[in-house]
C-alpha cells in the first residue's frame, strides 16, 4: 500500500516538474509547480513528518505560489516564445550535473544500506516546538530578524515618493518631457528629457492644478 | 480483513458527511434567500414544496439541464480546472472536524465520530483552505475577460491579506488548548461540565476569526471579488451551468467550514453545558445531544453570515485593505500577547 502510495506521488512529483520545465505558458508553468509540491507535501506525510507537510502547503502551494499566480495574472505574461537558446555553457552544464545526480543515485542504491531508519519523531509539531525555542533559539532569532529586515526594506522601498503627497498617481506609459520643462532652473538649451512618473510631475508641467 | 472492514468503515464515515454537508449546504442557500426576503420585507422562494422546502433541488435540476457555455477565447484546459479546485479545497476540510463525543454502538462497538483525526488537523484545514484562491484565482485569469481577471486579482489580494489576521487569531486556542488536534482542543473544553469553552479566554481571537473568516468566504460585507454593482459577476462572469453551481457550492461549503472552525475552536465544539450530569458521559444520548448541539452552533454561524449580508453594506477595496493590515492584524497580534501573558501567569 504504502509503495503504491509512494510510486503515485513521487512519479506526480516528476511528472509535474518535468511539465514545468516543458510548458511555454508560465501560468501553466506555475500550476505543475504547485502540483510538485502538493506532492512533496504527500510523500512528507508518507513519512511520519505532518507538521512539515502542513507547513509545505501552507507556506509554498498557499502563500508563494499565490503571490506568483498574482503577479503572473497581474502583468498578464505572455507565451514565451521558441528561440534559441543564448546561453550555449548551460547544455554541457546540464549533462555534467545529471550525470552527477545518477551517479550519487547509483551510489546510494549499491552501497548504502537501505534498511528503513526508525520512526522517528523529527517531523512531528511536539518535537519541532521545544526545538526551536531552546536548542536552536538563535538561528530562530536571527531569522526572525532578518525578515523583519527585509520587510521594512521592502517598505522603505516601496514608499520612496520623495516629497510627494501620498495621494500622487502615478501616470500611465512614459511621458517623456524636456527636462526644462520640469526644473526651470535648468537652461532651456540644455536638451536632455526626463520621465515624468508621477501626475503632479506631468500636471506641472502642462500648467494644471491638480485636483486634491 | 480488519483492515478492509476499517476502510468500509471510513469510506461510509466520509460519504455520510459528504452528503450532510450537501444538505445543509442546500438548505443554507434557502435560508438565505428566504430570510434575506424576510429582511427586506417581502417573500423570498415559497412555492415549490412545503414554504418553499423542495427549491434547492429544483435549483439544481436547473442547473444541470442548462446549456454549459464555454467562451471562444477562454484558456479551456484551466477554465474547466478552476471550479474543480475551488469545489474540491472546499470539500476536503469537511473530514477533520470532531461532531460527536465517543460513542458506543450494539454491532460496531466504540467509534469516534469523526472521519480522521490527526496531529495537525488545524495546520490542514489552514492549507487545504489557502488552495481555494487558486480556484477562484485561475477562473478570473481563463475566462479572458476584464471582470472577471479584476474578481480574481481582487480575491487573491483579499485572500493573502485576511489569511494572516485568520491564522494569527488561531493563535490564542491553540496556545489555550496545547495542542494542534481539533479532537483534544474540544477536550479540553469539556471541564466545568461543558462549559469551558475557549470564546471566554479569548474573546479577541474570536472577533478577529469571525471577522476574517467572512473576508476569506468572499460575503458580505467583504464580497468584492463579485462585486455585482461594479464587476458583473467578478470572477464567474463566464461561467454557466454546472461549472457556476460549483463555484455557489464551494461559498457554501467554506460559509459552512468556517463555522465549524468558530463551533470547534472557540463554542465548545460538541459540548452542551451539563449534559454529562443529566445524562452521563459515554452514554447514546449523550452523544446524540452533543451531535445536535454542534449542528445547533454551527447553524448559528450560519445564521449569522445571513443576517450581516442582510444588514451591511460592501467595502470599498482600499478600506477593506487599510482595515484588514491596520486594523485587524494588530489585533490578532494584541489578542497572541494578552492570551499568552495570560498562560504564561498560569491564569486559567
Amino acid at each position: 500500500m504504502l509503495v503504491l502510495l509512494f510510486i503515485l506521488f513521487g512519479g506526480l512529483a516528476v511528472g509535474c516538474a518535468v511539465n514545468m520545465v516543458a510548458q511555454r505558458n508560465p501560468l501553466y508553468c506555475a500550476i505543475s509547480l504547485i502540483g510538485v509540491f502538493m506532492s512533496l507535501a504527500c510523500l512528507y506525510l508518507m513519512l511520519a513528518a505532518p507538521f512539515i507537510a502542513a507547513v509545505q502547503v501552507i507556506v509554498y502551494a498557499g502563500a508563494i505560489m499565490v503571490l506568483v499566480v498574482f503577479v503572473i495574472m497581474l502583468l498578464n505574461v505572455e507565451q514565451e516564445e521558441k528561440r534559441r537558446i543564448r546561453m550555449g555553457f548551460l547544455v554541457p552544464a546540464a549533462i555534467a550535473l545529471a550525470a552527477a545526480l545518477i551517479a550519487e543515485v547509483t551510489f546510494i542504491l549499491a552501497f548504502v544500506d537501505s534498511e528503513p531508519l526508525q520512526v522517528s519523531d523529527v517531523g512531528l509539531t511536539r518535537s519541532i516546538g521545544p526545538a526551536l525555542f531552546t536548542q536552536y533559539l538563535l538561528p530562530f532569532e536571527i531569522t526572525s530578524i532578518l525578515l523583519l529586515m527585509a520587510i521594512v526594506g521592502a517598505m522603505t522601498l516601496a514608499r520612496r515618493t520623495g516629497e510627494l503627497s501620498a495621494r500622487a498617481r502615478v501616470v500611465p506609459g512614459d511621458q517623456m518631457l524636456a527636462l526644462s520643462e520640469i526644473d526651470p532652473t535648468t537652461s532651456h538649451e540644455a536638451p536632455g528629457t526626463v520621465e515624468a512618473h508621477t501626475t503632479s510631475e506631468a500636471a506641472r508641467v502642462l500648467g494644471i492644478t491638480k485636483r486634491e | 480483513m480488519d483492515q478492509v472492514l476499517d476502510i468500509i468503515l471510513r469510506f461510509v464515515a466520509i460519504t455520510v458527511v459528504f452528503v450532510v454537508v450537501l444538505l445543509v449546504v442546500a438548505y443554507t442557500v434557502l435560508a438565505e434567500r428566504r430570510i434575506l426576503g424576510f429582511i427586506q420585507g417581502r417573500l423570498g422562494p415559497n412555492r415549490v414544496g412545503y414554504g418553499g422546502t423542495l427549491q434547492p433541488f429544483a435549483d439544481l435540476l436547473k442547473f444541470i439541464l442548462k446549456e454549459d457555455i464555454v467562451p471562444d477565447k477562454s484558456t479551456r484546459f484551466v477554465y474547466f480546472l478552476a471550479p474543480v479546485i475551488a469545489t474540491m479545497a472546499a470539500l476536503m476540510t469537511m473530514i477533520v472536524y470532531p461532531f460527536g463525543p465517543e460513542v458506543t454502538l450494539p454491532v460496531i462497538g466504540s467509534i469516534q465520530l469523526v472521519v480522521a483525526r490527526f496531529d495537525v488537523a488545524l495546520l490542514y484545514v489552514l492549507g487545504v483552505t489557502s488552495l481555494g484562491v487558486y480556484g477562484i484565482a485561475l477562473a478570473g485569469w481563463s475566462s479572458n475577460n476584464k471582470y472577471s481577471l479584476m474578481g480574481g486579482l481582487r480575491s487573491s489580494a483579499q485572500m493573502i491579506s485576511y489569511e494572516l489576521a485568520l491564522g494569527l487569531s488561531l493563535i490564542g486556542p491553540i496556545m489555550l488548548a496545547g495542542s494542534l488536534d481539533l479532537g483534544q482542543i474540544v477536550e479540553v473544553q469539556s471541564r466545568w461540565h461543558g462549559t469551558g469553552w475557549l470564546i471566554l479566554f479569548a474573546p479577541l481571537s474570536f472577533i478577529t476569526y469571525l471577522i476574517a473568516a467572512i473576508a476569506e468566504t468572499n460575503r458580505v460585507p467583504f464580497d468584492l471579488p463579485e462585486a455585482e454593482t461594479e464587476l458583473v459577476a467578478g470572477f464567474h462572469t463566464e461561467y454557466s451551468a454546472m461549472k457556476f453551481a460549483l463555484f455557489f457550492l464551494a461559498e457554501y461549503i467554506n460559509m459552512f467550514t468556517v463555522s465549524m472552525l468558530a463551533t470547534t475552536l472557540f463554542l465548545g465544539g460538541w459540548n452542551v453545558p451539563f449534559a454529562d450530569v443529566v445524562f452521563g458521559r459515554g452514554t447514546f444520548l449523550f452523544a446524540l445531544v452533543s451531535v445536535i448541539g454542534f449542528l445547533l452552533k454551527v447553524i448559528f454561524f450560519l445564521f449569522l453570515y445571513i443576517w450581516i449580508r442582510g444588514t451591511l453594506p460592501r467595502f470599498r477595496f482600499d478600506q477593506l485593505m487599510s482595515f484588514g493590515w491596520k486594523f485587524l492584524l494588530p489585533l490578532a497580534l494584541l489578542s497572541i500577547f494578552v492570551t499568552a501573558t495570560l498562560v504564561f501567569l498560569k491564569v486559567l
